[in-house]
């Protein structure tokens, strides 16, 4: 039996080996058609490329395309809608916002990220139940998460209102203030999103050898020593990508922040997601909507320029 | 920054190991209460809502401790009385089911072409790891939008299952490629010499080896359908055919800041569930995430 089976394998691996330029290591069993493959990833390749790559053209199509009057005809207007939008105050404030918005959620959110998961990555037995606690946030929908933050920073009985009048804080105004719906706005979407950079940094972190850590302490290094020129050096890898990742999220956030002050006070918090917002379905400028779709892939293209370029240096497929 | 070898005053051996034992204590207990920091981070937002949710709206004012001193259900026989709430609950499952099930039955095939077969069209695969960076979900709402009303597609809960199987398939595809790979080539080889063709190699080795992932990946995809926002925002606009998060979005508009139980209430129901299926299968998820999340 086992010569059998022996001699069979060999079998197979000689003809895999007779045909290295099509199958270098081995490719489908014997048996299988060669159309398999294919046929097996067709409807992904199909599906992702309708549902996301084909929007997008159209984005940039319909972009070029304006009406007249409110649902009259279209017709095609070149760069006019971008010209239009770069020489509109509101929408050059909006970016500005959005600048401002993703810096916030990458300062706070790299910070508590850090401190986290430095604090996480040692507590080995009690690792598993803090760890599923810490993913919690990620699963709440962005629209939840804003409801949250209403409540906890509710003026009138809000915790945090409360929490802070034990310092002797004033009540603040979290909604009516326009630099504190900025900052509700910067906690609510780090709250959301902070999951995802502290298992990130966490992995980092869990890589390190511990040998190079004690041998630093026998040296007489001590825990921020330790932290700063060991373990962050190690880790630069994953807190970029958790920096990109941030910014990726807070870029395109549009549930928790409209959610939570539906852009306001004021245009306080008119991100780009929520121009964008109100220029499709309140203004209902489709076609204006889409110069806006543009300009925000634009920009996280930029990001994920950056991934990539990061990426490769870092050879994080291997990882 | 004091080195504990470079301390002159440590002559004596007990007072030295007295120096590095507070030190450890220190130590552990900052660890201690920045962990217990990082509890309250996550956990105390959803207590206080959980609280607002059981008081009546008179109390939240006049009550506003964290336990309720009158614990009240009625806040949540409001919102399931209120109209749209079981519809858009009902429509949440299915979509959520419908997405998992799809990216599933669509993400399986393809990852395992990828895995086993170097074919022309195998580069493609960086199209599934590019792809979703490149575009997210915003950036589909509007085009998606104007696609499905020239398509007649508004308001349908396929559409929804469509779209948001689009946006998760290319993360399943990628995450279950990795872990086909790893299954070892031998086990389906052996079976292929005692004459199992594909399907059968799939049905009865690929498939029971690979059940840890699939699950990951069907919770993922549920996820994604449960939460997502922008999406049904583009592809919805009739009443009963919203899901919860847009629901919740109008319930926040049209009540503003009156009705906070019933905010809560409505914010409560929609993430307990999912907490619940989620704790169970944490070490699936987590897993997936951050490989997800890395690549």
């Amino acid at each position: 039996m086992v010569d059998v089976a022996s001699r069979e394998e060999r079998r197979v691996r000689r003809r895999a080996e007779r045909k290295p330029a099509s199958r270098p290591d081995g490719g489908g069993l014997v048996g299988d058609s060669r159309a398999m493959p294919y046929v097996l990833s067709m409807p992904s390749i199909l599906m992702v490329t309708a549902l996301l790559a084909f929007p997008v053209l159209y984005a940039v199509w319909g972009s070029l395309f304006d009406a007249q009057f409110l649902g009259g005809p279209v017709e095609f207007v070149g760069l006019q809608q971008y010209i239009d939008l770069f020489q509109d105050a509101a929408f050059l404030r909006s970016i500005l916002r959005t600048t401002v918005f993703v810096s916030g959620v990458l300062i706070i959110g790299m910070g508590l990220g850090l401190i986290f998961a430095f604090a996480l990555n040692g507590a080995a037995a009690r690792l598993r139940f803090m760890r599923g606690i810490t993913i919690v946030p990620y699963l709440v929908s962005g629209v939840a998460t804003a409801v949250i933050f209403r409540l906890i920073l509710n003026q009138e009985f809000g915790q945090v209102n409360r929490f802070l009048a034990l310092f002797g804080v004033d009540r603040i105004a979290w909604f009516s203030d326009p630099d504190m719906a900025m900052l509700a706005a910067v906690l609510a979407q780090v709250w959301s999103d902070l999951p995802l950079a502290v298992l990130l940094i966490l992995g980092g972190l869990q890589t390190v050898d511990p040998d190079l850590t004690d041998a630093a302490s026998v040296d007489g290094a001590t825990g921020w020593k330790r932290a700063w020129k060991i373990s962050i050096p190690l880790i630069t890898p994953q807190i970029v990508l958790a920096t990109i990742l941030l910014s990726y999220q807070a870029l395109t956030s549009l549930g928790v922040v409209i959610a939570l002050t539906g852009g306001g006070p004021v245009d306080a918090t008119r991100t780009l997601p929520v121009a964008l917002y109100e220029k499709a379905f309140v203004e209902l400028e489709t076609n204006a909507a889409l110069a806006i779709v543009v300009v925000i892939l634009l920009f996280n293209a930029l990001l994920t320029l950056g991934y990539y370029a990061f990426s490769r240096k870092y050879d994080l497929e291997s990882m | 920054m004091t080195s504990i070898a470079a301390e002159p005053s440590s002559r004596d051996e007990t007072v030295r190991a007295r120096i590095n034992a507070m030190k450890l204590w220190a130590r552990r207990s900052i660890r201690w209460i920045v962990l217990l920091i990082l509890a309250v981070w996550t956990t105390f937002p959803i207590l206080m809502t959980l609280s607002v949710s059981l008081k009546t709206r008179a109390a939240v004012g006049t009550d506003p401790g964290l336990i309720p001193s009158n614990p009240t259900l009625e806040a949540y026989a409001g919102v399931i009385a209120q109209q749209g709430f079981k519809g858009a609950f009902l429509n949440s499952v299915l979509v959520g089911l419908g997405t998992s099930l799809l990216t599933l039955v669509l993400a399986v095939p393809a990852a395992y072409a990828f895995a086993r077969y170097r074919f022309r069209g195998r580069h493609l695969l960086l199209l599934f790891t590019l792809l979703p960076r490149l575009i997210p979900g915003l950036g589909l709402m509007v085009p998606l939008y104007r696609l499905a009303v020239a398509l007649g597609a508004i308001d349908k809960l396929l559409t929804l299952i469509v779209a948001f199987t689009g946006t998760v398939l290319p993360l399943a595809v990628w995450l279950l490629v990795g872990f086909f790979q790893q299954i070892p080539r031998d086990l389906e080889e052996a079976a292929n010499v005692d004459g199992a063709n594909l399907f059968s190699r799939v049905r009865y080795i690929v498939l029971p080896l690979a059940v840890p992932a699939m699950i990951a990946i069907g919770v993922l995809a549920f996820r994604e359908a449960w939460n997502e926002f922008n999406l049904v925002l583009g592809l919805t606009s009739a009443p009963g055919s919203r899901t919860l998060p847009y629901e919740l979005f109008l319930m926040t508009q049209t009540t503003g800041f009156q009705n906070s139980p019933g905010q809560a209430a409505f914010a409560i129901m929609t993430i307990i569930p999912f907490i619940f299926v989620y704790l169970r299968i944490e070490r699936f998820v987590v897993g997936g995430i951050t490989s997800g999340a890395v690549k």
